[in-house]
């Protein structure tokens, strides 16, 4: 079944509108857009595309961490209201603190009492499966461990919005897949709204019910595909020939997209 | 070969084979002691004349203490400054690098004038002498923070202060340390000049002066005594930073973690 990307577009329970936003570095290097969107709550949207096109910009901008050249971002008010998640591309943990006090560390800044952080605290550990690990440093951790520190750190304050940018980029295949099966079942669990930024169309189609393709520098859209297979979906998914198709296309798309910038398709695998 | 046979053991015992070839040309050769005395002459001297030079090494250590505390509070309020603005770091740096530029020797005896208390005057040259590697360590320590950390100390609204207790100055403390090292030996250094200085004008003060009043008197093994506390004040002190620097960063940093041989 195919549709237009205009009615995937146009949806009214919009949690995050991107309306128009483009970016020009003080360089002069335009990183971004226009780029239009609407990403509706309890989406798990994925964004790929070429290196350097504008992905980790985009989710920037959504985040209020860099402000739009051209148009603008607006959030759901229970988005906003409930804060943002932000999961970096690598742990980004205080090496100096614990695992405890480095999830803990949003609640501090948002000035959250402690004997109430420390519940909530433990509670994000647990979702994470690190609950033993409270009083280990960073660097006693492994790759994929510290990574689900971010996770739990990202979530101690119960965002409703969960932006993550290339979060397991740098971790070998098996701890990669892990993640994503738990990452894929703990978003379905929350109903978190999440816009995951990844170079692999394998974990994009995996993980999300939404895929958005992004030209070359500067980044458009430049394709939209939704995926209606259920979430949580199970490592048996990976191996369907429904995922296979699905990558394929993805494949085909980005192709496309770096050759040609304008919009490409917009489509919708069931 | 553990790491304690290498890090006491093996210099302790070059340092004792040393000191035995010293002692054996001394004694071999009839070398007179008003040229080279000997370490046991040295050793005795120091136990003979340890009224004296104990006093002396209490001011020398008064003035490099006092000295480096200014050069760490100083020094650091000042990276604190420089970091809260570029602006100021560009206006304020070059006088910084004056300050370490401008030999010591030069500028210890205005200092002298001009200070009245001779003590005060001693700190002041041996924090001038230290206080550079605290303020350039520092600042670059301060600088030195996870984008990724500072993006979400801004997500949560964290104040300038917050983020300079909680994310700044932990990043820093490896460079503030490796500033200390440096600054430590600098300010005893300081500390020394300033006295020869000092003593030359006639003002008595620590170890330098001492070696200074031996030289004139060609009490050579007193000399070699009141230099020989000198050095082991320095390796006593660039020990203590050392290991205040393993008590604050054994759990976290690259540069204090225990290795595998």
């Amino acid at each position: 079944m195919v549709s237009g990307g205009e009615s995937l577009q146009q949806s009214t329970d919009a949690a995050i509108v991107v309306d128009g936003v483009g970016k020009t570095f003080a360089n002069g290097t335009r990183a971004l857009g226009p780029v239009t969107l609407r990403i509706r709550q309890g989406e798990f949207v994925a964004v790929v595309g070429p290196s350097g096109c504008g992905k980790s910009t985009l989710l920037r901008l959504i985040a209020g961490l860099a402000e739009p050249s051209t148009g603008s971002v607006s959030l759901a008010r229970a988005l906003r209201d409930a804060g943002i998640g932000y999961v970096f591309q690598s742990p980004t943990l205080m090496p100096w603190a614990s695992v405890e006090r480095n999830v803990r560390l949003p609640l501090d800044l948002d000035g959250v009492p402690r004997e109430q952080a420390a519940d909530q605290v433990e509670h994000a550990l647990a979702m994470v499966g690190l609950r033993e690990f409270g009083q280990a440093y960073p660097r006693e951790l492994s790759g994929g461990m510290q990574m689900r520190v971010s996770i739990a750190r990202a979530l101690v304050t119960r965002p409703r919005l969960l932006l993550m940018d290339e979060p397991f980029g740098a971790l070998d295949e098996i701890t990669r897949n892990r993640l994503d099966l738990d990452l894929s079942a703990l978003c379905a669990r929350e109903n978190l709204t999440v816009m995951f930024v990844t170079h692999s169309i394998y974990e994009a189609a995996f993980l999300s019910s939404r895929v958005i393709v992004m030209s070359a520098r500067p980044g458009r859209i430049a394709g939209d595909f939704a995926i209606e297979e259920p979430r949580a979906r199970s490592d048996g998914y990976r191996h369907t020939p429904a995922f296979a198709r699905i990558n394929a296309q993805l494949s085909a798309a980005l192709a496309a997209a770096m050759d040609e910038p304008e919009f490409v398709k917009a489509q919708v695998f069931s | 070969m553990n790491n304690r046979w290498t890090g006491v053991v093996a210099p302790v015992l070059v340092g004792m084979a040393l000191l035995l070839a010293w002692q054996a040309w001394v004694t071999v050769y009839d070398v007179p002691a008003y040229i080279v005395p000997s370490p046991l002459n040295i050793f005795s001297t120091l136990v003979r004349d340890w009224g004296l030079l104990s006093g002396s090494l209490l001011v020398t250590l008064g003035v490099t203490f006092a000295a480096l505390l200014a050069a760490v509070v100083l020094g650091a309020a000042l990276s604190v400054v420089f970091v809260q603005s570029r602006l100021v770091e560009a206006s304020l740096f070059p006088y910084a690098v004056i300050l370490q530029v401008t030999p010591l020797v030069a500028i210890a005896p205005l200092i002298i004038i001009w200070v009245d208390d001779s003590r005060a005057a001693l700190v002041i040259c041996a924090t001038v002498a230290s206080i550079f590697p605290v303020i350039t360590s520092t600042t670059i320590g301060l600088r030195s923070v996870d984008p990724g950390l500072l993006d979400l100390f801004r997500m949560h609204g964290a104040s300038r202060t917050q983020t300079l207790l909680r994310l700044r100055a932990p990043s820093a403390a490896p460079y503030f340390f490796a500033g200390l090292r440096i600054a430590a030996a600098l300010a005893l250094i300081g500390a020394v000049v300033a006295e020869f200085v000092a003593g030359t004008g006639g003002t008595r003060s620590g170890l330098a002066y001492q070696i200074l009043q031996a030289g004139l008197q060609l009490n050579i093994p007193r000399l070699f005594a009141a230099l020989a506390l000198i050095t082991l004040t320095g390796i006593a002190l660039f020990a203590a930073v050392t290991a205040l620097s393993k008590l604050v960063l054994r759990r976290w940093h690259e540069s204090e973690l225990p290795r595998d041989p």
